[in-house]
């Protein structure tokens, strides 16, 4: 019978063994970034249209923010 | 027991926080770097920047994919033929850390210039100067020290890059 306190002791060791394993997590460094500069690799491939869908959007939710869009959230502009 | 998950959690993102090296200081020695020329006219000697003492020299981590070097390369440019031209003691090398020297000469049929282009595809040199982003340029004086580094490029930013200059030329 496992006990609670040794489950939270088994999963405190898994815990500490991910992060010991992810400890070589490393940045990409400024001058290896040129496939990440690739227009491909954009999370919008295309900004203006981005921002025309979150300009729709944020105006059916009435809801404004966490969109690069303006707008109050009336529709109106 | 409740705060065990979020301790371990804790230290899991402090883990996979990269350490990153602090950039160089002002007032540091330029490392020194050898490398090859880019183009055909460069590439017959390999540059080193020890050969620049005595120089104000400008030196200018670039690639063919960022974007500030096409607004920063005219601009740097009028700035040093203008100075070469005038007798000044100013020199600029262009630091291409393009994987394939062929994007970066692709980039300089766009935008010639007529000072030193040396390619480092390895990466060796951006790192030795602990470069932070694209572009980043170090404003070295005549005994190789650090005097300005400036990273990113606007088109204003050229009046401080030229202020700055002329404040080390006029120090000779």
């Amino acid at each position: 019978m496992i006990t609670r306190a040794t489950k939270t002791l088994l999963a405190l060791l898994a815990l500490l063994a991910a992060a010991a394993l992810l400890s070589a997590c490393t940045p990409v460094a400024a001058w290896e970034r040129g496939t990440l500069a690739k227009p491909e690799m954009a999370l919008t491939p295309d900004p203006l249209d981005a921002a025309l869908h979150d300009h729709v959007y944020f105006s059916k939710e009435a809801s404004s923010g966490g969109n690069s869009a303006s707008g109050g959230g009336c529709g109106c502009n | 027991m409740r705060l065990t998950p979020l301790l371990a959690s804790l230290l899991v993102a402090a883990t996979c926080t990269a350490t990153t090296a602090l950039a160089l200081d002002l007032g540091a020695a330029a490392p020194a770097f050898s490398l090859p020329g880019l183009r055909p006219q460069d590439s017959k000697t390999t540059i080193n920047l020890a050969d620049f003492r005595g120089k104000v020299v400008y030196v200018d981590f670039w690639a063919s994919w960022c974007g500030p070097c096409q607004v920063s390369f005219p601009l740097l440019s009028e700035l040093r033929n203008r100075l070469v031209k005038d007798g000044k003691p100013f020199e600029l090398i262009a630091i291409d850390v393009d994987k394939k020297p062929a994007d970066g000469l692709d980039f300089l049929s766009e935008h010639p210039v007529q000072y030193v282009v040396v390619s480092d595809p390895a990466g060796a040199t951006p790192a030795k100067f602990e470069v932070k982003g694209m572009p980043t340029a170090f404003l070295l004086d005549g005994n190789g020290t650090i005097r300005l580094i400036h990273q990113g490029f606007k088109s204003n930013d050229i009046k401080l890059i030229e202020a700055e200059v002329q404040k080390l030329l006029s120090e000779k």
